[in-house]
């Protein structure tokens, strides 16, 4: 059979095999994504990310959202322009918390024994829907960029707040008061994390009183934007055929 | 060149696989064996413990134990290791086996970073509970910010029963009583569940038409318009708006369940009470101190010069946690872990009393398989070849006074 020849017959075979395709790209996206995002994600959400002790009013709030926009943003851009695919943050956060998942239970919890309940992630599903509606109801980037980024920095923290309030419930240990999560974070040994590299609480939003979390959280937002156009570029360029186009 | 091109297509593969899983197989530090891979001169002239006792050998899971004791934080602190003004006290355990009970320095409970002082001597303990059965080696530890772990001696203790039947009560303030271990697990699994479902239903919406191929090729057509229909547009705004209203209705309820919740807690811990060690009366000269590499000993010359007023003798050398015993001066009954106890290590050229007022010039050689199997020897090799120790002192009525010493150190290879 030579190159001109067409590889199918029939119109049903055609649909078959552009079918057959969209299984096989959808999987090696997903999984291609999963690896090279938690990679990302662990490098620079790390900590924070890994222990209830860490997931604070200031610094996860700001930290984390910032960090995870990246990729959604970058798959966003190759899966919308070149396929009006809406999907693209949804699916980075798929294959990111099955990652993370796997990662905590098998070897946070199966190898080490850290509970569940102490090395959870973070929630980021309600941002990437909100993200990816944005995107299909504008179709704009620039849009998406503004009022896509912001939801993804402001639902961050209220998307989490059902799984982690319980463990901020204060308790008196030892004549000191600390929350639960900071109890955890005592009595479960890290030996390889002490105390003081923990960052939490930490900054100059003093003044914010306890109203700090919705304050880190705009901020957050606004650099989220951000680092949605910069990552959305990415994406573009990397979804481009421009190189491999026959001359 | 077919070949060629098969192999490196199948090595990018199990490449890419191998970036996939690298993510996933991170799993926290759980070791605390770097006892002996940490620097010599990190161990002997950073933090000194010494009259350490842990509690048991065995617990069953759910029993306490204790380790105890005292900690000198040198006077000759190396310069090469920031000052432990923001140190915490940890324990050298391989991940929770043991849950920390509580740590106390000074009788002040130490869950946070602490300021602690050169030259001052602190008295510490740690209540393990124990969590998970095993022979765990159980080590005292000191991290120091800018400096490292500081990992002091370990014992071997053996925790039995099940790991099944451990459990963490805590009393709230908002007095409910609950288990540490499991609380909150199954709002945790819920939560991510029901947003893993609503995220995997989004992608189940676009999946059930074709995807790729014929969405590519209207793109390129110019119809990427038609690709959206209104259907779609109803069914979006609908997720975007169910996930605002499910945010907005779990936020609600949750405050409601829990009304009262407080920041986590940070910050250190100043103002840590250390102990008032009498003042020795002993004075101790470091004339000159080798290590013969062959023998496996140092050999210190030391001027004693006896300013008190009862007969003392040299009883013990103790550096890095390697205790060296004259014992006709002095044993231990703690139950010290073996390898690294020398019990017969000590050995002083004229071991009578020093008499009030006396002076002395003595050889001391501190000799064990301990230098070689902790790698003290190795100070040798250090940027910094000093060592430094403890000298116990007893006289007859068994009152102990400890002096410190810190001197170069000479290696001889004959
Ligand atoms: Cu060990």
């Amino acid at each position: 059979m030579s190159a001109s020849q067409s590889a199918v017959r029939s119109r049903a075979e055609a649909v078959k095999v552009s079918r057959t395709f969209d299984w096989l790209i959808l999987f090696t996206l997903f999984f291609v994504v999963l690896g090279g995002y938690h990679i990302h994600y662990m490098l620079t959400g790390g900590d924070w990310d890994f222990w209830t002790d860490w997931k604070d009013r200031r610094l996860w709030v700001t930290v984390a959202p910032i960090v995870s926009i990246t990729f959604p943003a970058a798959v966003q851009a190759c899966l919308w322009w070149r396929y009006r695919l809406p999907f693209g943050a949804v699916v980075c956060i798929l294959g990111l918390l099955l990652g993370e998942w796997i990662n905590r239970y098998l070897n946070f919890w199966g190898w080490t024994y850290f509970p569940v309940n102490f090395c959870f992630p973070s929630n980021l599903m309600p941002g990437a829907i909100v993200l990816d509606a944005v995107l299909l109801l504008t179709g704009s980037m620039t849009v998406t960029a503004v009022i896509g980024g912001m939801a993804w920095g402001l639902l961050f923290y209220p998307g989490n707040w059902p799984i982690i309030a319980p463990l901020h419930v204060p308790v008196e240990y030892n004549g000191m008061m600390m929350t639960l999560a900071d109890l955890q974070g005592y009595h479960y040994v890290r030996t390889g994390t002490p105390e003081y590299i923990r960052m939490v609480e930490k900054g100059t939003l003093r003044t914010f009183g306890k109203d700090v979390a919705p304050v880190s959280a705009f901020f957050s937002a606004f650099v989220s934007i951000l680092i949605y156009f910069l990552w959305h570029f990415f994406g573009q360029w990397f979804a481009s055929t421009k190189f491999v186009e026959a001359a | 060149m077919k070949i060629l091109k098969d192999k490196v297509a199948k090595l990018s593969f199990v490449a890419l696989l191998i970036t996939m899983t690298a993510a996933m197989f991170y799993t926290p530090t759980a070791s605390a064996h770097g006892e002996k891979s940490q620097a010599a001169f990190m161990r002997m002239r950073t933090i000194h413990w010494f009259d350490l006792n842990w509690s048991k050998e065995e617990v069953p899971v759910n029993d306490t134990m204790t380790i105890s004791g005292k900690f000198f934080v040198f006077s000759g602190w190396p310069e090469t290791v920031d000052k432990p003004e923001i140190s915490f006290l940890n324990i050298g355990i391989p991940g929770p086996v043991f849950i920390r009970a509580g740590s106390w320095i000074g009788g002040q409970l130490v869950p946070r970073s602490v300021s602690l002082e050169l030259g001052e001597t602190y008295e510490f303990k740690v209540l393990l509970k124990a969590r998970r059965p095993g022979d765990w080696h159980v080590h005292t530890m000191l991290n120091v910010k800018g400096g490292g772990p500081i990992i002091g001696p370990g014992k071997w203790v053996t925790v039995t029963g099940s790991m099944g039947s451990f459990v963490n009560p805590v009393t709230t303030l908002t007095g409910e009583t609950i288990d540490l271990e499991t609380y909150n697990l199954s709002n945790t699994y819920f939560w991510h569940a029901a947003w893993y479902a609503v995220g995997l239903l989004w992608i189940a919406y676009w999946a059930r038409k074709p995807l790729f191929i014929p969405r590519s090729i209207a793109v390129e057509a110019g119809k990427a318009d038609t690709l959206i229909t209104p259907a779609d547009r109803k069914v979006t705004l609908a997720f975007a708006v169910g996930t605002i209203a499910i945010i907005a209705v779990s936020m609600a309820s949750t405050n409601e369940k829990f009304p009262i919740t407080t920041p986590l807690q940070a910050g250190l811990l100043r103002g840590i009470k250390s102990i008032q060690l009498p003042v020795p009366t002993v004075a101790v000269k470091v004339e000159d101190a080798t290590y013969r590499v062959p023998g496996r000993a140092m050999q210190m010359t030391l001027t004693i010069t006896n300013n008190g007023d009862s007969p003392v003798r040299l009883g013990e050398f103790n550096t890095a946690g390697v205790r060296f015993l004259d014992p006709a001066v002095a044993q231990d009954e703690t139950g010290y872990p073996d390898d690294l106890l020398a019990e017969e290590g000590l050995t002083v050229s004229d071991n009578s009393a020093i008499a009030p007022g006396q002076s002395r010039t003595v050889q001391v050689t501190a000799s064990d398989a301990a230098w070689e199997v902790y790698r003290l020897a190795d100070l040798i090799y250090d940027p910094d070849s000093r060592f430094a120790g403890l000298l116990f002192f007893y006289d007859a009525a068994g009152n102990r006074q400890l002096v410190t010493i810190d001197a170069p150190l000479i290696p001889t290879f004959i």
